[in-house]
């Protein structure tokens, strides 16, 4: 009887564990694919890992362009329950139109669309605000959000991005791929109140490289406020500044005004020239800082010297059958240092003629005019020369003072830097590194014999002192050299040149060992106010002060401040040179060259007359006064530089070209 | 019909002298009569004092390997039980730090961004013209730390 019942018992409780077992294959291995799904779908999270944007950095690690983690607002119009309600509760919390916002969701509901963007970088507050009202259609997503903390500081270098962080302005475009990084996705196992308990990497989180450029916001900062200063002071219409190393080509700043601030996204009826770098993007016929190329173009293809007499014909020349004069008043022979220092278009005009179209060309080449410098810039341009087939006779003269050719500010500091560091191109850089790895410069390439270059050096020191064009230029304890120009702009759809000019200054210090070069451009400007010595040199003064004092370079000059300098005299300012060629009708070689000649408040001791002395006769009278003298020639003093009378300014020297 | 008690109220009314009540021997194994039966039970007593226990070293034996199994279970199970207990402990712990870490270095992005905007020059301008600061000249910042071969120098 009890084995009997036993027996039952045993069955049973076999029965139940043989269901048991059958139900644990069915689950375990029969449907294992099938629940596996379901847990996973129910219980694992896929997280995106948002990856930062690279920050970019100035060269001191100060932090210009960053991103900060926000918040995004979506809903799913479909699961709404009420759209008018919806979209009252929404526009509540997050500071709406509500109307409007209505609309956007009745169109997705209609439309059958299961997501909708109700705002995007919404505020910690509001996110919270949106997360207690624990609404199963709204969604909240991570984002990032581009800041330019330094406002409109190096806004036309470092560009802007658009609401998907993707950069569409300057280096934030063109080096979007480094700058973006990768996002990851982790796989999170989350408990029934979707807290995470364990979470594994299916791909890894790539931040974006950081970018640390060559600008330096201390010096941007001042380049920026001065070039605005003067755009506004001498009513121009846009205005732009480069400083750079001239041995390794970094640019310290790149200013260029108007201006805008990268964190406001583009305005309905925004000045679109405020978004555009007038550095690298809008050339401009460069007027007589370009007869610095043609001076050097000189010294290496003939036997010109800096004292070499240059016939400036008393201010007329005769050229294809057309009598040129210069502007005020003109010059008689005067040694070709001379003619840089008090900006002659004929003097320039004579030495362009000697140096012929073939080898004008060719310098203008190697200087860098005519093509892309390579700055990783959008929208550079690359200037506009001509090749010499399709030159007229009137090419080589006009572009022996800078006009018939196009170059950019930048352009002008490439070339600028090819005197300053002794005759190499180098190529401007703006990254110095990637990441933690320094961008290479490229090798440079020789353009000029280092004697040519530290001849163009002295000779443009000339233009920075009493009698030169750019003496405001001129810094309080440096040496300096520089050159000036003014342009008149041409119009096209008149076809003549107006009295709008393009005001520029080109230049280095120290003289010796010159540290950084820097070019500074107004364009627009209107009257002789705006010519180059007196718009934009004052603008080279204050952005190099600056810059030497900030970077630390040692002074060549002893501590003395110089005496203020003074505006020139109507004579003065008159040194040369509109070439008329007595038609009235558009010119070419129309320069309206006008830099003045400058004389500083005395100050030093006066110069005396050397002429019909003897070398020996001559350095004895200068050493018994104290004067540094630089002889040139043999025989006995012919031409002497400043003339005799004059009042030499503290580190000033005398040129003296003896011939017998 | 009357139950005793009842019975025995009545003969006490009808003014007859009360019998003596005869109380009969009670069975000390008789229980307690059950009310309105006629059934009597009676349990059997049994005296076990006399006997003693045997001991049972099997038996014994038998409860103490018991026991242990139980104890070696209980051990095996919370041996394999609490990794796992642990683990998940561990891992809400972890994704709460993760979330804590995030949330620290969002911080500092933010933090370092306002740095950034307080270090502005064009701010720091302003606040330097507050106060009537100007610019130094060239040459005129000496720094004690001289940086350079100088303090190589005297390293060395």
């Amino acid at each position: 009887m009890v084995d009997r019942r036993l027996a039952w018992l045993a069955g049973i409780v076999l029965i139940w564990g043989a269901a048991i077992f059958l139900n644990i294959i069915s689950l375990q291995i029969v449907h294992h694919q099938e629940y596996a799904k379901l847990a996973t779908a129910r219980q694992v999270v896929a997280v995106e890992i948002p990856a930062p944007r690279g920050t970019i950095f100035d060269r001191t690690g100060q932090p210009l362009a960053m991103s900060v983690p926000t918040e995004s607002v979506s809903i799913d119009p479909l699961r709404a329950p009420d759209l008018g309600v919806a979209s009252e509760l929404l526009a509540l919390v997050l500071h709406m139109d509500r109307t409007a916002l209505y609309g956007k969701m009745k169109w997705a509901h209609d439309n059958h669309h299961g997501f909708l963007w109700v705002k995007r970088k919404i505020g910690y507050e509001e996110a919270q605000n949106l997360r207690n009202l624990r609404l199963e259609w709204i969604h909240i997503q991570d984002e990032s959000q581009r800041h330019y903390p330094k406002g409109t500081l190096a806004a036309h270098v470092l560009g802007s991005v658009d609401f998907e962080e993707k950069g569409n302005a300057g280096i934030e475009q063109v080096l979007d791929a480094e700058l973006r990084g990768q996002p990851g996705q982790a796989r999170m196992l989350t408990d029934v109140k979707r807290r995470g308990i364990d979470s594994q990497s299916a791909s890894d989180m790539k931040p974006g490289t950081p970018i640390t450029l060559t600008i330096d916001e201390r010096l941007q900062f001042v380049a920026e406020r001065e070039i605005a200063a003067a755009v506004a002071a001498h009513q121009a219409q846009s205005g732009s500044v480069v400083v750079m190393n001239p041995y390794n080509g970094e640019v310290l700043a790149l200013a260029s005004y108007p201006t805008y601030d990268p964190n406001l996204p583009p305005q309905p009826g925004e000045d679109k020239a405020s978004r555009q770098n007038h550095a690298i993007s809008v050339p401009f016929e460069p007027g007589s800082v370009f007869k610095v190329i043609t001076l050097s173009a000189a010294l290496e293809t003939t036997d010109l010297r800096p004292a070499s007499m240059i016939n400036c014909g008393r201010g007329a020349i005769t050229l294809f059958g057309r009598t040129i004069h210069e502007a005020h008043h003109g010059y008689g022979t005067i040694p070709m240092a001379m003619v840089l220092a008090k900006s002659s278009n004929i003097g320039a005009i004579q030495i362009g003629m000697r140096v012929g179209q073939a080898n004008m060309h060719q310098y203008v080449r190697k200087f860098g005019f005519g093509q892309k410098s390579g700055i990783p810039l959008p929208g550079e341009s690359a200037g506009k020369v001509r090749k010499p087939a399709l030159w007229s006779k009137a090419s080589l003269p006009s572009m022996s003072m800078g006009q018939e050719i196009s170059v950019t500010t930048l352009q002008l500091a490439q070339a600028a830097a090819v005197i300053a560091n002794g005759g190499l191109l180098v190529k401007p850089r703006l990254v110095l590194k990637k990441g933690n790895q320094t961008v290479p410069m490229e090798q440079p390439v020789r353009v000029l014999k280092p004697e040519t270059a530290i001849t163009m050096r002295q000779m443009m020191e000339g233009v920075v002192l009493p009698g030169g064009t750019g003496t405001r230029a001129r810094l309080e304890g440096y040496t300096s050299g520089g050159k000036t120009g003014s342009a008149q702009i041409y119009d096209p759809v008149a076809r003549h040149y107006t009295h709008a000019y393009n005001g520029s200054f080109m230049g280095f210090a120290p003289l010796t060992n010159p540290a950084m070069v820097a070019v500074v451009t107004l364009n627009g400007t209107h009257g002789t106010a705006g010519f180059g010595g007196l718009a934009a040199a004052p603008v080279f003064h204050a952005v190099l002060t600056e810059a030497l004092r900030v970077l630390d370079v040692p002074k060549d000059l002893p501590d003395q401040t110089p005496a203020r300098t003074l505006v020139a005299s109507d004579e003065e300012s008159s040194d040369l040179a509109i070439a008329d060629i007595g038609s009235g009708q558009p010119n070419i070689l129309e320069d309206a060259e006008e830099d003045e000649e400058q004389p500083g408040q005395p100050a030093g001791p006066t110069v005396p007359n050397f002429r019909g002395m003897t070398m020996r006769a001559v350095l004895a009278e200068a050493s018994a006064q104290g004067l540094t003298v630089l002889p040139d020639g043999s025989g006995v003093a012919r031409v002497q530089y400043p003339p005799p009378g004059s009042t030499l300014r503290q580190g000033e020297r005398v040129r003296v070209q003896f011939a017998r | 019909m009357a139950t005793l008690p009842a019975f025995f109220r009545k003969t006490s009314e009808t003014g007859l002298p009360a019998l003596s009540p005869i109380k009969p021997e009670r069975d000390p194994f008789q229980l307690r009569a059950l009310p309105q039966e006629d059934v009597f039970l009676h349990c059997k007593k049994i005296d076990n004092s006399r006997l003693v226990r045997e001991p049972d070293p099997q038996a014994r034996g038998a409860c103490w390997s018991a026991i242990g199994a139980a104890c070696f279970l209980l051990a095996v199970l919370t041996s394999v039980l609490v990794p796992s207990v642990a683990s998940t402990l561990a891992g809400y712990r972890l994704q709460a730090l993760r979330v804590e870490e995030r949330q620290l270095l969002d911080e500092k992005r933010t933090l370092e961004l306002d740095e950034a905007q307080l270090l502005s020059p064009q701010r720091l301008e302003k606040l330097a013209q507050g106060q009537n600061l100007v610019a130094p000249f060239p040459g005129q910042v000496v720094r004690l730390n001289a940086k350079g071969d100088s303090a190589v120098a005297m390293v060395k």
